[in-house]
């Protein structure tokens, strides 16, 4: 008597209608992001009109903020080597001018360069557009001045002695955050200590600095918008000035959100590439709780954090 | 001198303005952050996904495009369906500093629950807590110490870009400021300083009392 037994064990899954309900929730998206293009379609006159104003505005506010972040790169070496420096006198200037500079708004300091300093400058003699404009006058090519230069550069020399402050922080976490035994290691082979800053101590500081460096960067696009204040014609100005005279509110509202989408067409894949910069540089961790003390650090670093545009340490968080 | 005590009570005024601005926004900012984080880290895409669409569009324009864009786009499309008016500058600016500063704040709180070990929320549901009693008697009293620091530092950075609503002539210290320089245009260099050492007098105290706390933390830590 031959008995077979087929077991089948059949798992009583439970049904879950989450997946269901995501798709759906793709298939909606889907739907908005084609009523968007719609929304874009209407205006499209619009667009072609202004996109391209708006296109080279949004290139020289890319423009401003490069030279910006270079010579603010340049004020915060400076500044957080004076900060590092020997001399008390020559660490608390550096103090005052973090402290200043960081404790109001920057709105406020580009207001003071231009109308403030910049007109009294100008009143004993010292315009920065009269000087551009005779030297070039000698090279026979003036009419290269814009007639903002003024207002460009003090917007840009505002700009970056704001940020130079904010890196100057920077700077000086990530030397400080040197192990100070590299550098008796370095000192005790040999090394003069130029030559252990130059060789040990920078490089090592440099891959913490990347991160916040970008994030500050991103800011950085973010805040030449107040240059409008000033009459710099970029993206912001650009726009306002062609979103003011419309009479239609719908219009209006359109290029407003045309100009935001163009700055975020700037701003969000930078912020990608600092994230992807941020999981390749200074953060590496294998463990959890690797992950956990860096998380921990990050947020008790306010000198370094400034406004996190960049997710905290590492973003994806979500698959556990 | 003169001109200083003359300006001195407007210029208080708009000190006192700015910090009623931020001391309104950011309690606004936080709930509306908390809000966020946790639908940011639903497992829902309907909550998850909207969530993160916000928080990147806030973050990746500058606040000052936010400001004309709600007060003078949104507010003009608002008044001609009759659906409201946002020529206030107090009701628009709060609301504009609050909605971009949920933005940041959200990431605070979701690096503040993450920087809690997951294996502290296991424990707790297998002694059997339930995962609200996780939430509130487990995750959030230790995330709250490690959250303060950089709130503190968002709540500074509010109080600097309160700045920026001056634009819809906000009754704030910068309006106030650009006013009398205004008025008195011969001899701006005064009243700029004075404006920043108000700003510096609300600033520094509460950057240091932060800076003394994360010192404090770290050791504990």
């Amino acid at each position: 008597m031959q008995q077979t037994q087929t077991i089948t064990t059949v798992e009583p899954r439970t049904r879950s209608w989450l997946p269901v309900i995501n798709a759906l929730y793709y298939v909606v998206l889907a739907i908005a992001l084609l009523g968007f293009g719609y929304y874009l379609y209407l205006n499209l006159s619009l667009i072609t009109l202004y996109l391209p104003f708006l296109l080279q505005a949004a290139a020289l506010t890319i423009g401003i903020s490069v030279v910006s972040m270079v010579l603010a790169l340049i004020f915060g070496l400076i500044g957080a080597l004076a900060r590092l420096s020997r001399f008390a006198l020559i660490r608390w200037i550096a103090i005052v001018y973090v402290e200043v500079v960081r404790g109001t708004p920057i709105f406020v300091q580009l207001l003071l360069w231009y109308y403030g300093i910049g007109y009294l400058l100008s009143k004993a003699g010292f315009d920065p557009y009269t000087i551009a404009f005779n030297i070039m006058t000698v090279f026979q090519s003036n009419s290269f001045v814009p007639l903002l230069f003024s207002a460009f550069f003090y917007g840009i020399l505002g700009l970056s002695f704001n940020y130079g402050a904010y890196l100057t922080e920077v700077f000086r976490t990530g030397i400080e955050s040197v192990d100070k035994g590299q550098t008796e290691a370095a000192l005790s082979l040999g090394l003069n200590s130029r030559q252990s800053m130059r060789h040990i101590v920078l490089p090592q500081a440099i891959r913490i600095t990347i991160p916040p460096f970008t994030n500050y960067f991103i800011t950085l696009i973010q805040d030449s918008a107040l240059l409008s204040v000033l009459g710099v014609t970029e993206l912001e100005e650009t726009m306002g000035s062609f979103a003011y005279p419309l009479i239609d509110p719908n219009q209006k509202l359109f290029v407003f959100i045309l100009g935001a989408m163009v700055y975020l067409a700037i701003c969000y894949p930078l912020s990608l590439l600092a994230r992807f910069l941020e999981g390749r540089f200074a953060r590496a961790y294998r463990t959890s709780g690797e992950k956990i003390d860096v998380l921990r650090a990050d947020m008790l670093d306010s000198d370094m954090l400034g406004k996190q545009v960049v997710s905290f340490a590492e973003d994806e968080g979500e698959s556990e | 001198m003169s001109l200083v005590q003359q300006v001195l009570p407007a210029f208080l005024l708009g000190a006192r303005n700015t910090l009623i601005y931020c001391f309104v926004s950011f309690p606004l900012a936080l709930l509306l952050g908390l809000l966020l984080a946790v639908m940011r880290s639903s497992r829902i895409v309907w909550f998850s996904s909207p969530a993160k669409i916000f928080i990147e569009v806030i973050r990746g324009t500058p606040i000052i495009v936010q400001i004309f864009l709600i007060y003078y786009g949104l507010g003009a499309v608002l008044a001609i369906y009759n659906l409201a008016t946002l020529d206030n500058a107090w009701t628009a600016g709060i609301a504009i500093l609050a909605i971009n500063y949920a933005a940041y704040e959200s990431e605070v709180f979701r690096a503040g629950f993450l920087s809690v070990e997951h294996g502290q929320t296991e424990a707790a549901l297998s002694l059997g807590m339930t995962s609200g009693q996780n939430f509130f008697r487990i995750v959030l009293p230790q995330a709250i110490p490690l959250m303060i620091p950089p709130f503190v530092n968002d709540f500074i950075y509010m109080l600097k870009d309160s700045a920026i609503l001056s634009v819809i002539s906000a009754t704030e210290l910068t309006s106030v400021l650009q006013y009398y320089v205004f008025r008195n245009s011969s001899q701006p260099i005064p009243l700029y300083a004075l404006a920043i050492v108000l700003y510096l007098l609300m600033a520094l105290p509460i950057s240091y009392v932060a800076r003394w706390y994360e010192r404090r933390l770290r050791a504990a830590l």
